[in-house]
């Protein structure tokens, strides 16, 4: 009973309801419009991108740290910088939380390759946050990745024109350190709305796992 | 020398003219400013809030600046869960209404920046509206 009112007056508002039952050590999240949590964590298969610094990134590099995953790219004026953003405010507040930002990594994974080479896009992640890491790979590779995710994109490159639309989903998703989706984050994103429900969901899980 | 000269006084007059009919036309612009660029990004967004005080529709057609090689009015839109950019020819303002060009929806899309913008720094960008007015704004680069 204590844990539900200290996580009612942490969550505030109407935003999300955690109901915490101390035996049964489980907890409900009611629909929320920032944060969609999966009732079934949904453990993902093996991908293979690459990252700024030519290294691999596949399903090994998600476990052991929660991950926050967005699909972009770099020649993106509006919504790629403006998330990227919020994200590096989210994770400054997670930093300043008492159980740190250590243990999370945020992911950007670009949906045009053909532009982002891996120079380019560690120069980009790094302006926004020196923690982020920039990701990319084949379509085979993006496709697979994205699918499980359920995101969708699309890239229309017109051969000799450097500038070409590109679309692709705008939310944000988390996966838990056994590498399992857990909830999406849907647009408008705001860096508070985001941190605060994820240090709730790592505290309960804490909880689960103590 | 003395002909530069004149060019500039006869310049002024001129600007303070073009901002007065502006006035006059009733259409404000306020909280007008341009992303920083990520290092490397030859591109960026503009961003304000169009104001439109007169009784009449108003119609944002251009925008033109020194600073970039070519700035288009652009809308990022959802279709189909995902999210792009269009093109969007021309805006229309509503009589005695405002419209907000922000991150997510309209924006001025600034391509090829001449030199790398800081926060802090100053874009000048000139609004062209149906009907011939020029409505010139300093926008403020932040990060």
């Amino acid at each position: 009973m204590m844990t539900a009112v200290v996580l009612a007056a942490m969550l505030g508002g109407t935003w999300l309801a955690a109901v915490y039952r101390e035996n049964g050590s489980q907890a409900v999240f009611l629909p929320d419009r920032v944060m969609t949590l999966f009732p079934a964590p949904k453990p993902l298969a093996a991908f293979a991108f690459t990252d700024q610094e030519n290294r691999v990134f596949d399903l090994s590099r998600l476990k052991g740290k929660w991950s926050f995953l967005f699909f972009g790219y770099t020649h993106c004026p509006d919504i790629c910088p403006t998330t990227l953003a919020t994200l590096a405010r989210a994770r400054e507040n997670i930093a300043k939380s008492a159980a740190g930002a250590k243990d999370v990594q945020f992911v950007f994974i670009s949906v045009d390759p053909n532009r982002d080479t891996a120079g380019k896009l560690g120069q980009y992640v790094a302006y926004f946050d020196a923690t982020f890491l920039g990701v990319t790979g084949g379509d085979a590779q993006l496709g697979n990745l994205a699918g499980q995710l359920g995101a969708v994109y699309q890239v229309e490159v017109k051969p000799g024109t450097e500038n070409y639309p590109v679309y692709h989903t705008a939310a944000v998703f988390l996966v838990d350190p056994q590498a399992r989706y857990r909830a999406v984050f849907a647009p408008p994103l705001d860096a508070e709305g985001i941190s605060r429900r994820f240090e709730v969901l790592r505290q309960l899980e804490g909880r689960k796992a103590a | 020398m003395r002909w530069r000269h004149a060019v500039f006084a006869g310049l002024i007059p001129a600007l303070t003219a073009l901002a007065a009919a502006t006035e006059d036309a009733g259409i404000s612009v306020r909280d007008a400013w341009v992303r920083e660029t990520p290092p490397g990004m030859a591109m960026t967004a503009g961003y304000m809030v169009l104001q439109n005080k007169t009784s009449r529709p108003q119609v944002l057609v251009a925008a033109r600046s020194s600073g970039f090689q070519t700035i288009t009015i652009h809308r990022s839109i959802t279709k189909q869960g995902m999210t792009g950019m269009e093109h969007s020819p021309q805006v229309e303002l509503l009589p005695h209404a405002s419209l907000p060009f922000a991150p997510g929806g309209y924006h001025l899309m600034l391509l090829n920046p001449k030199r790398t913008l800081r926060a802090g720094d100053r874009v000048d960008i000139r609004l062209e509206f149906r009907g011939g007015l020029v409505l010139p704004v300093a926008f403020e680069v932040r990060k």
